[in-house]
C-alpha cells in the first residue's frame, strides 16, 4: 500500500470537512439565527454526527475482510455528493424549521447534517484499522492519521478566512470541497483496486 | 490502562479542550472587534496545535505493546497538566500581548496549548487499545468519547458557566478541573504511597494557587484587549456585563458590544455624542412613524427617540442579547423605553424573527447596524435580507439603516429598493419616492417630546441654532454630494455603478471591508 498517497488523501479529506463545516455553519446561522441557542444547536448537531460516525466507522472496521479503502472511498464520494448540493438543501431545511421550537429545530438540523458528518467521523477509525493491520502500533497509527487529517483542517481553516471564502463565496467553497472529496474518493478507489490485484 | 479509562481520559480532555476553545473565541472576538477572520485564525492555530501534538505522540509511541500498562500513565498526566496550564494562560497572555504587539502573536500559545491537549488522544489510544483486528473499533469508542466530552464541554461551558461566571472565573473552574484530571490519571499509575501523597498534595497546591492568582492574572483583560497600545490601568470600564450571549462593556457613557462600539446613552440634540440627529432626520422623510420594527436595541437611545416620534402606533424591538435590557434599566435617560406602552421588546435573532413573522407588516424598519466588517453582519446587510424587509413593509414603508460607511451596503439597498437617500452613513430606502423636506422636519421636531420634555425648545438661542444647522444639513441633498450630508439615489447610483452587491453567498463587506478590523 502506498501510505504516502493514503495520507495525502486523508489530508484532503480533513481540509474538505473543515470547509464544509465553515460554510454550513454560516448558512445555518443565516437560517436559524446567530443567537446563542441556535449556535448551540448547530454545533451540537455537528459534534453528535461526528461521534455517531466514529462509532459506525469502528463497527465497519471490525471485519478484516472488508476493504476499508473502498469504504473510505465510498464515504468521500457520498460526502462530496452531499456537499455539492448542500446549500440548496440546507435552505430547504431552513424553511422546514422556520416555525419549529428549538427542540424541533435541533432535530431537523441534526438529521440534515447527520449523514455527511457521520461519514466524516467514520473515516478516522476506518483508516486506523487499516494502518494498525499493517504496523501493529495503535499510537503511531492514530498519531500520524490524526496529525495529517487535522493538518488538512488547520490549513483549510486558515485558507478559508484568508482567501477562499472571500474569493469564492459559500457556493464556490462547497464546490472546492466537493472536488477535494472527488479526488479523495477516486484516489482511494484506485488504491483499493491496486491493492486487490496485488498477489498475496 | 484499560479501554474504559482511556475513554474517560479522552472524554474529559475533549471536554476541557472545547471549553477552553469557547473561552478563547470570546476573547479573540472581543480583541478583534468581531472580525470574521478571528474564529478561523483561532481554529486554525488550535487545529495546527492538535496536529503537532499528534505528530509528537507518533514519535513518542515507538513501542508496539503498551496496551493496559499503567506505568505509561504519568506521561499522559504530564501532558494534561501542561496543556491545562498553557490553556489557562492563553487569555491573560493574549490581553498582555495585545498591549505591546499584534494580538495575532498570541495564537502561538493557542497552538501550544491545543498541541499538548491534542497529544492526549493518540497517547490514550496507544495505551488503551491492543494492536489487533479490533483496533479501529476500539479507537472509535475513544474517539467517540472524546467527541461526546467535547460536545458536553461546549454545552456546559457555553450554557451554564459563561452565563453565571465571568471569563476569568470560568477559566479558573476549567483549570481546576484539568488539574483534577491530571491528578486522577497520575494517582492511577503504580506508585508508592509517599509519591502518591506528594503528587496529590502538589497538584492540590497548584489548584489553590491558580484559584488565588486568577483575579490578578486576569486583571483588566478586557481593558487591555480593548485599548491595546493605548492601555492604561487608570481607565477601566465602568461596567462589564458577561453572559452566555456575549460581553457588553461601558466606558464614558459609551456602550461596546463584544469589543465594538454599539452606541452611547444620549437622546438629546445638544451634546450629540452618538450622532442621534440621524434618528430625528427620519421625520424629514416621513411625517409619522406608524408601525415600527427596530432590529437591535444596544444602548436604547435610538429606541427611546423613536418611541416618542410623532404618530407612532406601535414599535417592536428585536434584540439578540438580553444583557442590554439590564444595562438600560440602570440608565434614567433611556430606561423609559422598556416600560413605554407602545413598545414591545423581543429577545431573538432579528433575521430569524422576521422570517418567523411574515404576517407582520411595518411602516418603518430601523437598524442601527453594527460595523460592516464584523462576523455575520452579512445576515443583516445582504440582498436576501433586505428583500425580506422589503416584503415586510406596508405600501410607502421605509427602511432606515446604518451602513457604517460601507459603499457595498449602500449599493445593495439601492439594488433592492426603487428609491433611496443617503443620510451621512445611513440609508433610507423605499419603493415609494423619498425626498427629505426641511419644512416637514421642522414641524415634526417642534412637537417631538421625550417623556414630556421637548427635544428642541425654540425659545432658546442654542436650540434655534441647532435646528438651523439640521435644516442646513437636510438641504445638502439639493447640492453636490458631501460625506457629512444627504444624497439622493440618482447621484448614488452613478457613484456606485461598479460597487459590489452584498449577498448571503459572497459576504462581501465582511471580507473586503472599507477599513480593516484591528
Amino acid at each position: 500500500m502506498n501510505r504516502i498517497m493514503v495520507l495525502a488523501v486523508f489530508f484532503l479529506s480533513g481540509a474538505a470537512a473543515l470547509l464544509y463545516q465553515v460554510v454550513w455553519q454560516r448558512a445555518l446561522f443565516a437560517i436559524v439565527g446567530i443567537n446563542f441557542e441556535s449556535v448551540t444547536i448547530v454545533v451540537t448537531a455537528f459534534m453528535l454526527g461526528l461521534g455517531a460516525g466514529s462509532m459506525g466507522g469502528g463497527a465497519l472496521s471490525r471485519n478484516p475482510r472488508r476493504s476499508v479503502l473502498l469504504l473510505f472511498a465510498a464515504a468521500e464520494a457520498c460526502i462530496g455528493l452531499f456537499g455539492f448540493f448542500s446549500l440548496p438543501l440546507l435552505r430547504w431545511v431552513g424553511d422546514l424549521t422556520l416555525n419549529l421550537s428549538y427542540a424541533g429545530t435541533f432535530l431537523v438540523t441534526f438529521l440534515s447534517v447527520l449523514v455527511p458528518t457521520a461519514l466524516m467521523g467514520a473515516t478516522l477509525p476506518l483508516l486506523v484499522a487499516h494502518f494498525v493491520r499493517g504496523s501493529g502500533n495503535v499510537g503511531r497509527s492514530v498519531g500520524i492519521l490524526y496529525f495529517i487529517n487535522t493538518l488538512g483542517s488547520a490549513g483549510a481553516s486558515f485558507a478559508s478566512v484568508l482567501y477562499v471564502l472571500a474569493h469564492f463565496g459559500q457556493a464556490g467553497t462547497t464546490r472546492i470541497a466537493a472536488a477535494m472529496n472527488a479526488i479523495a474518493a477516486i484516489s482511494m478507489g484506485v488504491e483499493h483496486l491496486r491493492t486487490r490485484r496485488r498477489p498475496a | 490502562m484499560s479501554l474504559a479509562l482511556a475513554m474517560w481520559v479522552a472524554a474529559l480532555a475533549g471536554f476541557l479542550s472545547l471549553s477552553y476553545e469557547i473561552l478563547w473565541y470570546r476573547a479573540y472576538a472581543f480583541v478583534s472587534e468581531g472580525s470574521p477572520a478571528a474564529f478561523g485564525l483561532m481554529l486554525g492555530a488550535f487545529l495546527l496545535g492538535i496536529a503537532a501534538g499528534s505528530l509528537a505522540s507518533w514519535l513518542w509511541c515507538r513501542d508496539g505493546a503498551a496496551s493496559g500498562d499503567r506505568t505509561r500513565l504519568p506521561p499522559i498526566a504530564a501532558f494534561v497538566l501542561c496543556a491545562n496550564l498553557a490553556s489557562f494562560a492563553v487569555i491573560p497572555a493574549l490581553a498582555r500581548i495585545a498591549v505591546v504587539a499584534n494580538w495575532r502573536w498570541s495564537l502561538v500559545l493557542v497552538g501550544v496549548a491545543a498541541g499538548l491537549m491534542g497529544a492526549t488522544l493518540p497517547l490514550v489510544s496507544h495505551f488503551g487499545i491492543s494492536p489487533d483486528a479490533r483496533a479501529g473499533s476500539r479507537l472509535s469508542y475513544i474517539y467517540g468519547a472524546n467527541i461526546v466530552g467535547s460536545t458536553c464541554g461546549s454545552l456546559l461551558t457555553g450554557t451554564v458557566l459563561l452565563n453565571g461566571l465571568s471569563l476569568a472565573r470560568t477559566a479558573n473552574v476549567l483549570a481546576v478541573l484539568g488539574l483534577a484530571l491530571a491528578t486522577a490519571v497520575l494517582l492511577l499509575s503504580p506508585m508508592g504511597r509517599l509519591a502518591r501523597g506528594l503528587a496529590g498534595i502538589g497538584l492540590l497546591g497548584l489548584s489553590t494557587g491558580v484559584t488565588l492568582a486568577t483575579p490578578a492574572i486576569h486583571s483588566q483583560v478586557y481593558e487591555r484587549m480593548f485599548d491595546k497600545a493605548e492601555y492604561t490601568a487608570d481607565h477601566p470600564f465602568a461596567e462589564i456585563l458577561e453572559n452566555r450571549h456575549g460581553v457588553i462593556t461601558v466606558r464614558d457613557g459609551k456602550v461596546y458590544g463584544g469589543g465594538a462600539y454599539d452606541g452611547a446613552f444620549n437622546t438629546g440634540l445638544d451634546d450629540d455624542k452618538n450622532s442621534v440627529y440621524r434618528t430625528y432626520l427620519i421625520a424629514s422623510m416621513r411625517p409619522a412613524a406608524g408601525k415600527v420594527l427596530m432590529i437591535g436595541l444596544a444602548s436604547g437611545s435610538w429606541a427611546q427617540v423613536l418611541a416618542h416620534m410623532p404618530g407612532l402606533d406601535k414599535m417592536t424591538v428585536v434584540e439578540i442579547n438580553p444583557g442590554y435590557l439590564d444595562l438600560i434599566r440602570g440608565r434614567p435617560e433611556v430606561r423609559g423605553v422598556l416600560s413605554h406602552p407602545k413598545v414591545e421588546v423581543v429577545i431573538d435573532d432579528g433575521r430569524r424573527w422576521l422570517a418567523r413573522h411574515p404576517q407582520e407588516k411595518f411602516d418603518l424598519v430601523v437598524m442601527n447596524t453594527t460595523w460592516h466588517y464584523r462576523a455575520h453582519i452579512t445576515n443583516l446587510l445582504s440582498r436576501e435580507f433586505l428583500q425580506m424587509i422589503r416584503a415586510s413593509l406596508r405600501p410607502g414603508g421605509m427602511l432606515y439603516f446604518n451602513t457604517t460607511g460601507s459603499l457595498e451596503a449602500m449599493k445593495t439597498s439601492l439594488a433592492v429598493f426603487a428609491h433611496g437617500v443617503r443620510v451621512f452613513n445611513f440609508m433610507a430606502v423605499s419603493d415609494s419616492p423619498l425626498w427629505p423636506d426641511g419644512a416637514r422636519f421642522r414641524e415634526a421636531i417642534t412637537g417631538w417630546q421625550i417623556e414630556g420634555k421637548p427635544v428642541l425648545d425654540l425659545s432658546l438661542p442654542a436650540h434655534r441654532a441647532r435646528l438651523d444647522s439640521l435644516l442646513g444639513l437636510i438641504d445638502t441633498v439639493n447640492h453636490p454630494p458631501v460625506t457629512l450630508g444627504l444624497e439622493g439615489s440618482d447621484s448614488l447610483r452613478v457613484r456606485l455603478a461598479s460597487t459590489a452587491v452584498i449577498t448571503d453567498d459572497n459576504m462581501y463587506s465582511e471580507w473586503f471591508p472599507l477599513e480593516p478590523p484591528p
